[in-house]
């Protein structure tokens, strides 16, 4: 392969340490890694022969690119390591995830599968004004169907769950982030078992997997979501013809079709299908289901007070009763004797 | 795999089991125009808490029914199972054919 710059190696190299030298005045308590010195000496040494620069303990700087490196065709943020950051970030910051099985969709499907869910999270009626007043936020331009490459989201998860980077801050030589040997470590020590989340959703994580992200647990959303791919009567019943011609597509059918919902991860609980359903079927969102909550509370208090005062109400409410007709009599008897009286006065009279 | 000799495949599993791992993966062996050939492939999920075990049910063109257990086989030996009933399949094509 030819070089990608016509310059010589060894004097680039020289250049960049020169650079590093002469830039140096500031003092940052940086460890200089002997390696790369000593890879160096060996480079310098064994393929280039002709520099005679003194090089050894002097460090390039962190973006020297060889000049014989070819320029790199991959994106930068597939590499493994900015994608288990990306995914422990995902992890961390989606409370609603949805794992699908898609089995080899085609480029045109998956483009008319993200077409149809992107028109029914459109259609979902944005919530009212919250409790602040503030307007809302619009989350359905921020839900996504991505496809996940499970070993290293495997490892991501697993760093969520059993790393603490809080607790490594009193140990000596522990690093606090995710990428570090101090997070390797932790998790291959950890056990893993049922009781934690990652051992409820691993045995998910097989075969070609996608995601559907949520900002937010929004059981609105969800139901919309739902309804397009993994509808099922009645309560989550896909989009009728009329309204959604674009769904009955054989395009988008066919990719439907090649779609499983296998499971999902609600506030770090995984719940399975019935589960789902039950989270997307709760109406008014999650302040519905506080006031629902408060209503029960409340009339659970008020239920056993009746059910506790019943007898004796009920035994009140008699004796009232054969009162008030005990005196409806009297007076019934004293009004008749009244009228009687009256009667007899006025025939008198 | 050769998938052009089959006509249905059947399958019921539990996701959240380790033991449907087979039969989960032999659904990602499937080419992407398999239902546009005409293959009939439902998918039953089992809720979360069922111990019903999971099955696999292939059914191939001359009308045999097989009748897989991914947790003894394993993805391999299901693959093996199909493929072998399929060569048997083709060779009777290539013969009828030429």
């Amino acid at each position: 392969m030819p070089p990608r710059l016509n310059c010589s190696a060894g004097s680039s190299i020289g250049r960049a340490v020169q650079r590093t030298t002469s830039s140096s005045t500031t003092t940052i308590t940086t460890r200089v890694p002997v390696l790369v010195a000593q890879n160096l000496n060996k480079l310098v040494s064994s393929q280039y022969a002709t520099v005679t620069r003194q090089i050894g303990g002097l460090r390039l700087p962190d973006d020297y690119v060889p000049p014989t490196q070819p320029p790199t065709a991959r994106r930068p943020e597939l590499r493994k390591a900015q994608m288990l950051r990306t995914y422990t970030a995902l992890l961390r910051s989606t409370p609603l995830m949805l794992f699908f099985q898609h089995n080899n969709l085609t480029a045109v499907e998956w483009s008319a599968v993200r077409r149809e869910l992107r028109a029914a999270l459109a259609a979902v009626p944005a919530p009212t004004a919250g409790p602040d007043g503030t307007a809302p936020v619009d989350i359905a331009s921020s839900i996504d169907l991505v496809v996940l490459r499970t070993r290293i989201f495997n490892v991501a998860y697993k760093i969520v769950d059993f790393f603490d980077p809080k607790a490594q801050v009193d140990k000596s030589n522990a690093y606090t982030h995710d990428l570090s040997k101090t997070a390797y470590e932790t998790i291959r020590s950890a056990d893993i078992d049922e009781s934690s989340t990652y051992g409820q959703i691993s045995p998910l994580l097989i075969g070609p997997v996608a995601a559907v992200t949520f900002p937010v647990v929004s059981p609105a959303h969800l139901a919309a979501v739902l309804k397009v791919l993994a509808p099922s009567a009645p309560a989550f019943a896909p989009p009728t013809r009329k309204k959604n011609p674009g769904y009955y597509d054989p395009v988008a059918q066919s990719g439907f079709q090649k779609l499983i919902l296998i499971g999902g991860r609600v506030e770090n609980k995984a719940f399975d299908y019935d589960g789902l359903k039950w989270v997307g079927g709760i109406e008014g969102g999650l302040d519905g289901l506080r006031a629902q909550l408060v209503s029960l509370l409340q009339n659970a208090g008020l239920g056993l007070t009746t059910a506790l005062e019943g007898h004796s109400k009920g035994l009140w409410l008699a004796l009232e009763g054969r009162r008030t007709q005990l005196e409806e009599e009297a007076n019934g008897g004293k009004k008749e004797e009244g009228e009687a009286a009256a009667a007899a006065a006025a025939e008198t009279s | 795999m050769i998938t052009r000799f089959i006509t249905e495949v059947k399958t019921k599993f539990n996701p959240f089991s380790m033991r449907s791992r087979a039969t989960r993966l032999f659904l990602s062996y499937l080419p992407p125009n398999a239902r546009n050939q005409g293959m009939q492939i439902t998918t039953k999920l089992l809720p979360r808490t069922s111990t019903e075990p999971n099955s696999l049910v292939v059914k191939f063109k001359d009308g045999k029914t097989m009748d897989l257990n991914g947790e003894v086989l394993g993805i391999k030996g299901i693959i093996e199972e199909v493929d072998r009933h399929s060569r048997a399949l083709q060779k009777q094509a290539d013969l009828s054919d030429g």
